[in-house]
């Protein structure tokens, strides 16, 4: 009888000390594929991207109630919102166009044109709280989502399991690290194209195998910028002390011939202040890219034919009114963008390989679904 | 005895009080005042010096409370969240306390912005008054040094002054080559006229306010918008032609 009561003791105390470590998060990934950097002052688990997505998808983190990060972020759109330029709570225009967050962890830098972001948990006081323009209106405010924590019952137990090592689980520091790892979580590499990687020759078309060809190829240069697992030259991963950065000027405006972009949409000069970093931006991932539509920071281009058109010519004329220049002739351009021919039939097969990119399980994934609809 | 008396005493701290108000060409401005109204104006304090008659220095030490002031900042709320002031809040702060050795001044020097270790801080960290996040530039890192704004029936303006062109990462900023603090020196400060006025009319003697089109200064290296009231700060801006001008916005209220 002793005997057994020691082993039932034992069996607790195992079942105590196992819970109570952390289980490393299953990302989910292809073999091969490596896991993002995670911040070491916010590592992943189930429950905090838990609560984080019902973070994500709460409209009373806006200061009206109306808005939610999802509002701008849609799943169906590959989290985007599908237009030239996003709305903010209060009716505001932003600048500059909604980016996808799939696969948005291995960011080297966030945003489109911010030398500085290079963390999610930086980067999500911006739309929460920043008031030029107003996303979600919280400035000032952000005491409330400390306060929804606390008393909301569903945060009040989420927050617990998440911070389990918190005297005062109930932060905006909290709150904004679950976001953070919801947003980190939503990784995935299952298009044709990966199928294709991983050994199904059926997986794309042949015409998008052409494509793919010409994608990679120096006579096109798209891989330059839109290169590796990612489709973008700023990149970084758990495996890897190097740190990518690129930023490009793709010559879409030359205002008066000066080089110049549209005083509200400057890319990395507006960070910088050096002439040389006028109208560069970050090449975005071309992953989901044909769901992803407009395109291009401000949302100028409808569609990817047009897209293709801009870099064939190596740059896009604008005939008239303000922002009218030849943006072939941008001073400041990148050397990769010099233009190329294309006949219809290979500018139908980049098109084929682009939509190859398209991943619809991150359409539908329930790890990353709005909990509020269900 | 007076000689022993006055060399101690020039040893103590004394308590010392400065206050701030809000002017538009010399009267006072609120956020109901119209043509214009106030529609924000709060700033940051810090690196507060009181200067005597023969022009030596003595250092203000701010006096922690919790709220508006820590060891080396304060901020300036002259706005109350009615009227014009939208984005405002109830609250309101005038007046910088804290102590200083020495009892009879004759200036005062000051900065308006925040010192380079707290600015590039963790905000969510931060102790108040670093802790508001109205007064927080997350983007670019760094606080708001100085929001202010005026309005008037058909026409606007509004400026948020911080450091930009800084280098690093947001966690890990190394400089920032704008740093986009004004120093200000006022003759005449003392512990009588400890009353400094903020005119925003000469903050924004270059900006039309007639001309129906609302405009905004976000510090950025290319806004024409801010070349005006960066002249008036004394402040260059990017690449911009400017000519900083010697302050005529901060004056003492005699």
């Amino acid at each position: 009888m002793k005997k057994i009561s020691v082993f039932a003791a034992l069996i607790i105390l195992a079942v105590v000390v196992y819970s109570n470590r952390p289980v490393a998060f299953d990302w989910q990934l292809p073999d091969d594929y490596p896991a993002p950097q995670v911040p070491y002052d916010n590592p992943m688990s189930v429950a905090k991207v838990e609560l984080g997505r019902w973070l994500f998808y709460d409209t009373r983190l806006s200061g009206n109630n109306t808005m939610s990060c999802g509002s701008c972020h849609l799943q169906i759109l590959a989290f985007t919102d599908g237009r030239a330029s996003s709305i903010g709570s209060t009716g505001a225009p932003h600048p500059r166009s909604s980016m996808s967050l799939v696969n948005v962890a291995y960011a080297s830098r966030l945003t489109w044109a911010n030398p500085l972001l290079d963390r999610l948990e930086d980067q999500a006081l911006t739309p929460l709280l920043g008031d030029n323009p107003v996303e979600m209106g919280m400035a000032g405010r952000d005491a409330e989502i400390a306060a929804l924590l606390k008393s909301d019952r569903n945060y009040e137990q989420l927050a617990k399991t998440a911070f389990p090592n918190d005297e005062n689980p109930y932060s905006v520091l909290n709150a904004i690290r679950a976001i953070a790892a919801f947003v980190r979580s939503i990784v995935s590499f299952d298009s044709a194209y990966d199928r294709f990687l991983a050994g199904d020759p059926a997986a794309i078309s042949p015409a998008a195998e052409k494509g793919m060809t010409l994608f990679f190829s120096e006579r096109l240069e798209c891989f330059h910028c839109h290169g590796g697992f990612n489709f973008t030259d700023s990149t970084t991963h758990a495996n890897t002390d190097r740190e990518r950065v690129g930023f490009h000027n793709n010559g879409l405006y030359n205002i008066d011939q000066s080089g110049a972009y549209p005083e509200d949409n400057t890319g990395l000069f507006d960070m910088t202040g050096v002439v040389r970093d006028m109208g560069r931006f970050k090449a975005p991932s071309l992953r989901n890219i044909a769901l992803t539509k407009p395109y291009m920071h401000d949302g100028s281009i409808a569609t990817l034919e047009e897209v293709l058109n801009h870099y064939s010519r190596g740059g896009r004329l604008t005939k008239s009114g303000e922002t009218a220049g030849d943006g072939r002739l941008n001073p400041f351009k990148s050397e990769f963008i010099g233009g190329f021919d294309l006949n219809d039939s290979e500018r139908a097969q980049l098109i084929e390989f682009l939509e190859s990119l398209t991943d619809k399980s991150v359409l539908t994934d329930e790890r990353w679904s709005d909990p509020f609809a269900q | 005895m007076c000689l022993v008396c006055a060399a101690a005493c020039h040893q103590n701290r004394h308590p010392i009080n400065i206050e701030f108000s809000a002017t538009w060409a010399g009267q006072p401005l609120t956020c109901s005042s119209s043509d214009p109204s106030l529609t924000d104006l709060r700033f940051f304090v810090s690196d507060v010096t009181l200067i005597d008659a023969s022009g030596q220095d003595y250092p203000f030490a701010f006096k922690a409370d919790g709220r508006w002031q820590q060891e080396h900042v304060g901020l300036i709320d002259l706005e109350n969240g009615e009227g014009g002031c939208v984005n405002g809040t109830k609250e309101t702060n005038f007046r910088l306390t804290g102590s200083a050795k020495g009892i009879d001044f004759d200036g005062i020097r000051f900065t308006i912005g925040v010192p380079f270790d707290s600015n590039h801080a963790n905000p969510l960290l931060a102790d108040a008054p670093l802790d508001d996040s109205a007064m927080h530039w997350h983007w670019r890192s760094g606080y708001k040094f100085l929001r202010a704004g005026v309005a008037t029936a058909s026409d606007g303006f509004w400026i948020h002054l911080g450091s930009t062109a800084c280098e690093g990462t947001v966690q890990d900023i190394s400089v920032c080559r704008s740093p986009n603090r004004v120093t200000v020196q006022l003759a005449g400060f003392s512990r009588e006229n400890n009353r400094i006025r903020f005119d925003l009319a000469q903050l924004l003697d270059g900006v039309d306010l007639t001309d129906g089109v609302k405009s905004d200064c976000s510090s950025g290296p290319s806004e024409s918008a801010c070349v005006a009231p960066f002249e008036a700060l004394g402040l260059p801006i990017g690449s911009l032609v400017v000519r900083p001008m010697p302050n005529i916005i901060f004056e003492i209220d005699h």
